[in-house]
């Protein structure tokens, strides 16, 4: 092979990592859905994230998605629609119990939050059985 | 509401960071109207030096359907002179059989919280 040819090479590999980075650059806002009654992740949960809107104090609508096998969602927010403000994050928790033919005492979890300086990390897990909920700001 | 007649609804707010009961927090309690979609405010009240705010709602009044109880944290560590990650906490639940007793513990600190269907 050519000293040219494997430069090329090299040029191309080096691209994918550098695509892979940016993909992969990482919600500075995440959360962590765990089943404590049966010592599992929550996974597949609804859940979505709002930012409260500090003239009307109405809730505007940032993402929709779903925990996955491991209980989080990836993706939250980015860095960059990361402001300070108030957020929401709305799981819907009866709807997770209701998948596996149980009730839940909370039709949905709300948790309000305060995000002062945004360049911090934050992480907002949510631990939950069918009567009770905990949640924490984590890292 | 007679002492005999206690709320089927009751609460108890402990500030675990300090170890003491949240007392002076202000609290409210709504329920879902079913029809219209919106919250109507039923009560509002004040937690007591041991936590607690009897009569939140009377016998009576507590048919089944979706509550919600919103207490007050963040004004409560601003009062304290401390910041809070949580401007205030809401926890919303389902009255199917509205002859049980619920109480609904609050356990939190600036940064966490947690609550359970207790007894």
């Amino acid at each position: 092979m050519s000293v040219s040819r494997l430069q090329q090479l090299k040029g191309h590999i080096l691209a994918e990592n550098k695509i892979k980075e940016m993909s992969a650059s990482p919600s500075p806002l995440t959360t962590h859905v765990l089943n404590t009654a049966q010592g599992v992740p929550g996974s597949n949960m609804a859940l979505r994230l709002y930012r409260q809107d500090p003239s009307t104090n109405t809730w505007n609508l940032i993402t929709t998605g779903t925990t996955n096998d491991d209980g989080r969602c990836p993706g939250l927010i980015t860095k960059e629609m990361f402001t300070s403000g108030v957020y929401k994050m709305l799981f819907e928790t009866a709807q997770y119990w209701a998948s596996m033919e149980e009730t839940c005492f909370y039709p949905y979890v709300e948790i309000v939050f305060s995000i002062n300086d945004p360049g911090q990390k934050y992480h907002i897990p949510l631990l939950l059985s069918r009567f009770s909920y905990s949640t924490y700001r984590g890292s | 509401m007679s002492a005999a007649e206690s709320s089927p609804l009751t609460t108890h707010v402990l500030n675990t960071s300090d170890g003491v009961p949240a007392a002076r927090m202000a609290l409210s309690l709504h329920r879902l109207d079913s029809n219209l979609k919106i919250w109507t405010l039923l009560n509002i009240g004040t937690i007591n030096q041991d936590g607690r705010c009897p009569e939140l709602i009377s016998g009576a009044d507590f048919t089944a359907g979706m509550y919600k109880l919103r207490f007050e944290t963040g004004s409560y560590w601003e009062s304290l002179g401390k910041t809070s990650f949580y401007p205030y906490v809401e926890v919303v639940f389902t009255v199917r059989d509205q002859d049980q007793t619920f109480h609904l513990p609050l356990l939190f600190t600036p940064f966490s919280y947690s609550t359970y269907r207790g007894s």
